[in-house]
């Protein structure tokens, strides 16, 4: 599988950045990513010069807009055309994802807590949520070094809160990236893993984030899969279902791959040399750790599980940045069927 | 060069305005060449800080936990001058012409078939029901005047 390095979450001059979707494309070109989301305000007519940049660059852009509502702000990405945001009240929420999958696209919440108005106008999300199938991600990492911040702390416990009642929806990263300016910050590259490198880029990426092949870092590269023990084993990717009974029809014992990159981007982002700690968890709580050496080349960690009671699973690493204890990458979830036939 | 006006409105807008939306729908007897807007409101800023900060303690209590709240009072700071924002977006009589999220409090619109201003997407200037919707996010003084123009120039073939 490619995982395609993106920034998800990004303004130009039509709505209130300040650069031009070329001058957006090669900063993000020269901090290695591989794609982005133009999400201007309220507005798509950013995306005009969408081909010739692409074209110019070698990156990805996906169309996007970000619902700067009164209610909270929705990114939406891969949409066609404009569906329309001051529709949105804060009962009628489904109608407005709706309309944006209608048209294809996706739709997540923007940094749900950060403070609203009149500190940021609709910022905080306020909109009430009654089927979370209607959305298809949490942007649970906004701006840079987003490991340590408040709002992105209680972004990420919804996100967790909502996989252990049992609803299946991506998390991602965001820079919310409004001018190119040079920051030492740890800059947040969310990975899309793309199943069908032949599809059009485009396309694959939305299918990623619609289905939660994700993994959000700072640096190396985590991501998870599930192995069933013995020949011919079935593979389980980031956000898919590990059935209840192999097609034999007998439960295999299950095994967790973790594999961690630091090949990736290199040289476009440090960790200091240390023993970083590579977490399996669940719903169940953590269920196995071990150390890891961190920045050193690529490697893969196995752990033999038990899915009794598993809803879901997802790897974590977790190390010092900058003095402080924190979350350097997380994958999104792989899930289990249950056998109350969810 | 006919000018054809089409909005000139002015008015006042409270805290009470905010989260709204205002819509200016106006009617183009003829294709034009180019649709001008011009969007002006004030005060901007909220200039008596005790106020701002009892606002943002408002917001403190609604959005932050409460073992962060003092935490997020020292750090006000950071959010001062509050502003008022009040958007615009153009509705032509088939679609949406884009929208210009952004701070400034004077802003000077176009639109033609090929170009417009960063926000609006250039297309024709079709006769028809057009409308201009303002988006009042916040208001944060105790009143906020506003001005909003729209005049059209040109015929569509020139």
């Amino acid at each position: 599988m490619r995982w395609l390095a993106c920034e998800l979450h990004t303004h130009t001059l039509h709505s209130d950045g300040k650069q031009t979707l070329r001058e957006l494309a090669d900063g993000a070109a020269k901090l290695g990513f591989e794609c982005i989301a133009l999400t201007d305000h309220n507005t798509m007519s950013g995306l005009a010069d969408k081909d010739a940049v692409e074209r110019e660059t070698g990156l990805v852009i996906l169309p996007g807009m970000e619902w700067t509502t009164f209610h909270g702000h929705m990114v939406t990405i891969g949409a066609s055309e404009f569906a329309d945001w001051r529709l949105a009240e804060p009962g009628n929420l489904r109608e407005g994802t709706a309309a944006v999958r209608r048209r294809g696209g996706l739709a997540g919440l923007a940094h749900p807590f950060r403070i609203g108005s009149p500190a940021c106008t609709g910022c905080f999300w306020e909109f009430e949520i009654r089927d979370w199938s209607d959305l298809d991600y949490i942007e649970v990492w906004s701006t840079t070094f987003a490991a340590i911040k408040e709002d992105n702390r209680r972004a990420f416990e919804l996100w967790t809160s909502r996989l252990n009642a049992g609803d299946r929806i991506a998390a991602t990263s965001g820079r919310d990236w409004h001018e190119q300016k040079e920051t030492d910050d740890p800059l947040s590259v969310t990975y899309l893993g793309l199943a069908d490198e032949s599809a059009p880029l485009q396309e694959e990426a939305l299918r990623a984030l619609r289905e939660g092949r994700v993994a959000v870092t700072i640096g190396p590269l985590l991501t998870l899969t599930v192995v069933e023990e013995g020949d011919n084993g079935a593979v389980y990717a980031l956000g898919s279902e590990v059935p209840l009974a192999s097609g034999a029809g007998a439960r295999q014992p299950l095994k967790a791959c973790a594999d961690l990159r630091a090949s990736v981007r290199e040289g476009l982002w440090e960790l200091h040399p240390q023993s970083g700690r590579l977490v399996l968890t669940s719903n169940k709580g953590d269920l196995l750790e071990l150390s890891v050496h961190l920045a050193e080349g690529d490697s893969r960690h196995s752990f033999p599980f038990d899915r009794e009671g598993l809803l879901w699973i997802r790897a974590e690493l977790w190390g010092v940045v900058r003095g402080v204890h924190a979350r350097i990458a997380f994958t999104n979830a792989i899930y289990f069927e249950r056998g109350d036939g969810r | 060069m006919s000018i054809d006006l089409l909005i000139d409105r002015t008015g006042s807008l409270s805290p009470d305005d905010s989260k709204t939306h205002l819509r200016f729908p106006f009617r183009l007897d003829r294709e034009c060449a180019n649709l001008h807007i011009e969007f002006d409101y004030s005060p901007k800023l909220l200039e008596d800080e005790e106020r701002a900060r009892e606002l943002l303690d408002a917001a403190f209590e609604l959005y932050v936990e409460p073992a962060r709240r003092a935490a997020a009072r020292a750090n006000a700071e950071r959010y001062l001058p509050l502003a008022n924002l009040v958007t615009v977006s153009v509705d032509d009589p088939n679609r949406y012409r884009g929208a210009c999220h952004r701070q400034d409090p004077m802003q000077r619109l176009h639109l033609s078939a090929v170009e417009a201003s960063p926000g609006l997407l250039p297309g024709r200037i079709e006769e028809g029901e057009w409308t201009l919707t303002l988006s009042v996010h916040a208001i944060v003084t105790e009143s906020c005047s506003y001005r909003l123009k729209a005049w059209a120039t040109g015929e569509d073939n020139e």
